[in-house]
């Protein structure tokens, strides 16, 4: 057996589980790219990265923000001509780059996963006002101003309370989470 | 074949792995590796190992436990110690603050957080190889 695994090798055995087939299989026809609704936010094109991890160009790769542009909208999924599983490919990479805390710096997307999934954890269900300063430091003063006008209209108008609300029985909810991840007593 | 102490370690990390391996082996175990879920069963089933070594955050999540919960199933693989080798604490501490983790998957087995120290980790391979042996002999 090699004594290390190439970069390529090591995404392969990450998504090894997706529905799609392997990205090895990409005929870089661009289709994904052209189909992205994000593709103008992201560094890299779907169709370039996916050649960039043929190539192991790991540093590159983890340095891209292209999957955590991705809207997860499925549209390059749907189109693909050689049926790789690319949204999934995106979220594959989101996560081998928080495993390793390999990603970009300065990008909204692991902090804001983070307070999801706390918040989440304590009531149940999203809340807008706890998940707002993840991102809305990084907008330029007219978006943040929009931003805090939209929330104070929906205060008013009564679609959006300044307490989080929780779901009925959270513990039965939370027992469930720790059957996936092995935190707490009962796993 | 040979009579060495058999180890299998199935963990999706080459960095990691290629450094206990080479630690492990150094110790004068034969280690073989996986590098995903799906080949580290069918490799468990081939051909059982001593002790398996293994991660959790693999391929979709947390493989490593939905692995651990099969083997747990499994009348002949359940009596493998296991050594769960994880980051995961540090990752998603902040879903269960100040919880421990248990695994108690299988009969014998001990979590060990990344980054492991080479001694620490010989150490519990050797307790979980003597605990394994030990119950082998009460049972016969």
């Amino acid at each position: 057996m090699e004594a290390t695994l190439t970069f390529s090798k090591e995404i392969a055995n990450l998504l090894y589980a997706e529905h799609g087939n392997p990205i090895r299989d990409c005929i870089q026809c661009g289709t994904c790219s052209g189909s992205c609704p994000a593709v103008e936010y992201m560094d890299h094109s779907p169709r370039q990265l996916i050649a960039m991890i043929g190539a192991d160009m790991k540093e590159e790769v983890m340095e891209s923000n292209t999957y955590w542009s991705c809207a997860s909208c499925y549209q390059c999924n749907v189109r693909c001509p050689a049926g790789i599983d690319i949204a999934g490919m995106m979220y594959g990479l989101k996560r081998y780059s928080m495993w390793r805390e390999r990603y970009k710096e300065g990008l909204v997307g692991p902090q804001f996963n983070e307070s999801f999934m706390k918040m989440i954890m304590r009531t149940g269900r999203s809340f807008e006002p706890v998940l707002a300063p993840t991102y809305v430091f990084k907008l330029g003063a007219k978006d943040m101003f929009d931003e805090a006008m939209m929330a104070t209209s929906l205060f008013f108008k009564g679609r959006m309370s300044l307490i989080p609300k929780r779901i009925k029985r959270i513990e039965d909810f939370r027992k469930m989470v720790k059957r996936i991840i092995p935190f707490g007593g009962d796993a | 074949m040979s009579d060495k102490t058999r180890l299998l370690i199935i963990d999706d990390d080459p960095d990691f792995v290629s450094g206990i391996r080479s630690i492990l082996e150094k110790a004068g175990y034969d280690v073989s590796v996986t590098y995903n879920p799906k080949d580290g069963f069918e490799a468990l089933e081939k051909e059982p190992p001593d002790l398996l070594l293994l991660d959790v955050m693999m391929g979709r999540g947390a493989e490593g436990i939905m692995l651990a919960r099969k083997l747990r199933k499994d009348p002949v693989l359940r009596e493998i110690p296991v050594l769960i080798i994880t980051g995961i604490r540090e990752q998603i501490a902040y879903l269960f603050p100040g919880e421990q983790v248990h695994p108690g998957f299988v009969a014998v087995d001990e979590l060990v957080e990344k980054p492991v120290d080479p001694d620490f980790l010989l150490n519990r391979v050797s307790v979980l190889l003597e605990a394994s042996a030990e119950r082998k002999k009460q049972e016969k």
